[in-house]
């Protein structure tokens, strides 16, 4: 077995290490801000295993979010099921739901699959908007609450309790990830990238394994949106409408596509950026697209790229690509 | 190892990194500004419904201008936060928290759409702030979206179709058909519209509904048109109801059938021009309302705005800082316990005449106007001219509720 | 005005009146999305470019023609020149950044042109405010003609007709003429007219600057009738999107029947059933996707 760099795993687990001792240091309103981020960072993950990872592009990726959140919603203000076992249910439903998407879309390929996922991500925009006795309508579902854990935990309930568990939804789902695109079905994914017909001719079920991984992306995105709906408080038809799924796209993208942590990174950027330019001037659009502009010209390969250059050129290796 | 000529790459990135995250890592060196009253503004700048957003700023600036002349409140000098949301409720709530949480703002107002109103609302208790909504019309906040920090001192959108359907009871039309916006607004005002209707022994021909963004209102002209109705009643903001308006004028709907509408604010009669002539509207608030208090105040805003008339939502604003400063002198403090209780129940006279804010629902029951869009000297495009004034015990909804009794 | 005057005039129409009424109506709509989509099949035709910016530089051609009628006087003037100056801007921006970018992946595309609807869309609300701008529609256009005594108005005559022209004009440039020729050979095998030793380079500058061109021409033909406003952006990005997606990306012939299908649908559909009009469009769109993945006259499975 080939040696292996102990140094990106210390970084990792440094990381990680100041994540968890976060809520200690940081202040309230950061603190409030770091919650978002990694439920944005895991929306924007859960889309790298279908772009970064299959070449499969989603104009509609917002429709797990939307999903997630509203199923979350709904069963945090109907039922009295605790917290997280409403989130993971949410995140599953998401997940069966997107089953039958996957099998419709990837009836094509290409342009035409994105906009399968598009018209998907309309229609349920378009029933959200109109089911008002379920979802609230225009007007969405409010005042949705932090409901205790099992056995009366309360720990859900508080800032620091619900951080630390979308930190461990997060986590988790990273780790699926990882082992998912290390193992052989993660080599499926990488064949139909690379070339989708020659993976065919080679005997694989393409289309099985592209539904399968529409139908994990969706679940970790539904899971995602399913933390956003306790954390705001509110699931409304913003969260379906499309210009979020052309924001979650650019999330990867910037991040660095085919890297996991890349779109994580991506959408903290992405989210910090966008608040702290809006904050200076009216006219952040402005900047906010010329730095994209600068990001495509300058540094293709998104910012976990850029990072790891940086690395390298420190005279430490790089870590392997995942994948 | 390359020559270093200019900064490297890392070190732009190491640069914007800290330029990125340094905000949120130190706090007391971002303190609020002693001694200011800060009031938080979450508005909607840019985007879609950035005209209004712009109008509440423009409403809130030109209020602390001439309040901080006189001291401001309690002494103190006014600090107003404004940032865009672009008229994402996420990103208002996201914006609202850190104005809590890092500047220590407890009092808000200006939050541009009823969605992210609805957003922020729930979370008033915890933050313990009062939010006073001037141009949120939403009818549920007043009712089953109530929070006690919450006060309207804007015309609801039931209260505006009401003064409408008011000023219908003398008017010879027998029938009317409705289009509103696909959006809760819209139906909720088209629902007090109908029952108005049957309530006045007048004929409710039918209703339909489209979806924010509609380019093409050209099967909506005709569906109107084939109703057969005396009337028809609009309830359209923004964009929809421009292009819906000028529209309409190119199939001369109006020499068919009568034509209401619920909203129609200055800048929809400059953007489709004579298309709106002879619209019969409810006014939130219009220049040509005849009061002194109103006078000085437009006189005051031509001055200040290069010769132009207050709009809407900017009167709407005035008088929504108008009731904050009543409230505050009242009360003594900011403190949200303290300035509830002052507000509730507490009476100004302003620019829209007397605004009681009702203790049961925090609604501002105030007079509803009616008014005629017509040409006016001075003028390149049509003014509201007002025909009607309706009192406000008539026009403002009982308690908690979106739907009238009498 | 704005009362009723005569009684006998409030009747309802006659069933043909109606459908005649809502024929025409369902044209006009087909010619505002057409112009809409045609841009945006020119460009993902012969580039695979996805323009993300294309709903902003239809505003920007809505915006420029509010300024050319509101100083020049001419509405016609503005058909003109509008369209040539987003054309430029388009061409330019095609020069000086996307050319950089042909040799790789499609998401840098994406991406880019992302920014650019980002920075155009800002550039459009700095110049000239957020308030929605009137464009009136010149006087010759101005009226109504009456189809079996119902009002219809000129101008949406004049978009059908003129949607005709064009349709008709861009199918004889693209069949008839050498740069049709070259577009069509280009969208086809860039490698092989490279070879044949034409500058590929210089046709798909050219194309993009039509494409960009003829988003603007839509953006002032919409104009009279939605106003100069920042929310057509978001709205028109998308229909266009569907537009081309229903006919076949790259098939100029497809957007116009996607616009014609989706016109009537919408039409009679929002009529009859309201409710669904906001789903309508994609609907279709899902019906034909799956019957043919391509689009209805596609190139691409």
């Amino acid at each position: 077995m080939p040696k292996t760099n102990p140094l990106p795993a210390l970084a990792g687990v440094a990381v990680l290490g100041l994540l968890m001792a976060a809520p200690f240091g940081l202040p309230v309103f950061a603190m409030t801000l770091l919650t978002e981020l990694l439920i944005l960072g895991l929306f924007a993950m859960s889309l790298d295993l279908m772009v970064g990872y299959t070449n499969l592009v989603s104009f509609g990726h917002t429709a797990a979010y939307g999903l997630g959140a509203y199923a979350s919603g709904y069963m945090l203000l109907n039922s009295s099921l605790p917290l997280p076992f409403v989130v993971l249910l949410a995140a599953l439903l998401t997940g069966v739901v997107a089953i039958g998407v996957g099998w419709v879309c990837t009836l094509a390929t290409g342009v035409s699959f994105s906009m399968l996922t598009l018209a998907f991500a309309q229609l349920l925009y378009a029933i959200a908007f109109k089911w008002t006795s379920v979802t609230g309508g225009s007007d969405g579902l409010a005042g949705i609450p932090r409901r205790a854990g099992p056995f009366g935990l309360t720990i859900f309930t508080s800032k620091m309790g619900f951080y630390y568990f979308a930190l461990a939804c997060l986590l988790g789902a990273f780790f699926i990830c990882r082992a998912l695109v290390r193992s052989p079905f993660g080599t499926v994914l990488h064949g139909i990238r690379q070339n989708e017909a020659k993976t065919l001719v080679l005997g694989y079920n393409t289309r099985l394994y592209k539904i399968a991984v529409v139908a994990i992306a969706y679940a970790l995105g539904g899971l995602a949106g399913a933390l956003y709906a306790p954390f705001a408080g509110f699931a409304n038809t913003e969260l379906l409408f499309w210009l979020l799924s052309g924001q979650v796209l650019i999330m990867v993208i910037v991040g660095g596509q085919g890297t996991l942590i890349g779109p994580i990174l991506g959408a903290g950027f992405f989210m910090l950026l966008e608040h702290q330019l809006s904050s200076y001037t009216e006219a952040w659009a402005l900047f906010f697209g010329l730095i994209f502009i600068a990001f495509v010209l300058f540094a293709p390969e998104g910012i976990w790229g850029l990072a790891r250059r940086l690395f390298a050129r420190r005279g430490l290796p790089a870590e392997t690509r995942h994948g | 190892m390359q020559t270093k000529s200019h900064p490297s790459r890392r070190d732009v990135i190491t640069g914007a990194g800290a330029a990125l995250a340094a905000p949120y890592l130190w706090t007391s060196a971002q303190a609020q500004a002693a001694g200011t009253i800060k009031v938080g503004m979450p508005l909607a700048l840019t985007g879609p419904l950035g005209s209004v957003g712009q109008q509440q700023k423009r409403g809130a600036e030109f209020y602390a201008k001439l309040q901080n002349a006189k001291g401001g409140w309690l002494g103190k000098k006014i600090e107003l936060l404004i940032e865009d949301t672009a008229g994402n409720p996420a990103a208002c709530v996201r914006k609202a928290q850190e104005m809590v949480e890092r500047q220590d703002c407890r009092l808000f107002t200006g939050i541009t759409l009823s969605s992210e109103a609805l957003a922020i609302v729930p979370k008033l208790a915890e933050w313990n702030a009062i939010f006073i909504s001037s141009d949120n019309g939403d009818g549920r906040l007043t009712a089953e979206s109530f929070v006690p920090n919450f006060f309207r001192a804007n015309t609801s959108g039931p209260m505006g179709t009401r003064a409408v359907s008011l000023y219908l009871k003398d008017a010879p039309y027998k029938s009317f058909y409705a289009l509103g916006l696909d959006y809760a607004w819209g139906h909720n005002s088209v629902q007090v519209f109908e029952n108005e209707l049957k309530r006045l022994g007048k004929e409710f021909v039918g209703k339909v509904f489209a979806p924010t963004g509609t380019k093409d209102y050209s099967t909506y002209v005709t569906k109107i048109r084939q109703s057969g109705a005396d009337g028809v009643y609009l309830v359209l903001a923004g964009d929809d109801n421009n292009a819906f308006l000028a529209q309409a004028a190119q199939y001369q709907l109006a020499s068919k059938m009568a034509m209401l509408s619920e909203q129609l604010e200055l800048t929809a009669m400059r953007a489709v021009g004579d298309a709106c002539l002879g619209i019969v509207a409810s006014a939130r608030y219009a220049f040509t309302i005849d009061n002194p208090k109103n006078k000085e105040f437009v006189e005051l805003w031509k001055q200040e705005h290069g010769g132009l008339v207050p709009d809407q939502f900017e009167g709407e604003q005035w008088q929504c800082q108008r009731v904050f400063e009543a409230g505050i002198a009242k009360a003594g403090s900011i403190e949200a316990d303290k300035l509830r209780a002052a507000l509730e129940d507490l009476a100004i006279d302003d620019i829209k005449g007397k605004v009681l804010m009702r203790k049961c629902d925090h609604q501002g029951v105030q007079q509803g106007f009616i008014f005629k869009a017509a040409k006016k000297d001075g003028f390149s495009h049509p003014v509201p001219e007002i025909i009607a004034t309706l009192p406000a015990e008539r026009t403002t909804p009982p308690c908690n509720k979106m739907t009238y009794d009498d | 005005m704005g009362v009723a005057q005569d009684p006998a005039n409030v009747g309802r129409m006659s069933t043909l009146a109606l459908l005649l009424t809502q024929g025409v109506n369902a044209l006009s709509q087909a010619a505002l999305l057409f112009f809409l989509g045609v841009g945006l099949t020119l460009i993902f035709g012969i580039m695979r470019i996805v323009n993300f910016a294309h709903g902003t530089l239809y505003m920007l051609g809505a915006f420029i023609g509010y300024s050319l009628v509101r100083y020049a006087g001419s509405y016609w003037l503005a058909l003109l020149l509008a369209p040539l100056a987003v054309g430029a801007i388009g061409t330019a921006f095609e020069l000086g950044i996307l050319r950089r970018l042909y040799r790789r992946d499609a998401h840098a595309f994406l991406m880019v042109t992302f920014g650019l609807a980002l920075v155009t869309g800002e550039a459009v609300r700095l110049i000239w405010g957020s308030d929605a701008l009137q464009v009136p529609s010149p006087a010759l256009l101005s009226g109504v003609v009456f189809l079996m005594d119902e009002p219809f108005p000129v101008y949406r005559l004049f978009l059908i007709g003129f949607g005709v022209i064009v349709a008709i004009a861009m199918w004889q440039l693209l069949e008839r003429t050498r740069l049709g020729l070259l577009i069509r050979a280009t969208s086809q095998n860039a490698e092989m007219v490279h070879a044949l030793g034409v500058d590929v380079k210089l046709v798909r500058s050219g194309v993009f600057g039509i494409g960009c061109g003829l988003a603007a021409l839509g953006g002032v033909l919409a104009a009279p009738l939605v106003t100069a406003a920042h929310g057509m952006a978001a709205t028109a990005v998308i229909d266009a999107f569907v537009i081309v997606i229903i006919g076949g990306m790259g098939s100029f012939l497809g957007s116009l029947i996607g616009a014609l299908l989706v016109a009537f649908v919408q039409v009679f559909g929002n009529y009859y059933l309201p409710d669904f009009a906001l789903a309508f469009m994609y609907l279709v769109m899902l019906l034909v996707l799956v019957v043919r993945p391509g689009g209805l006259l596609g190139k691409e499975a």
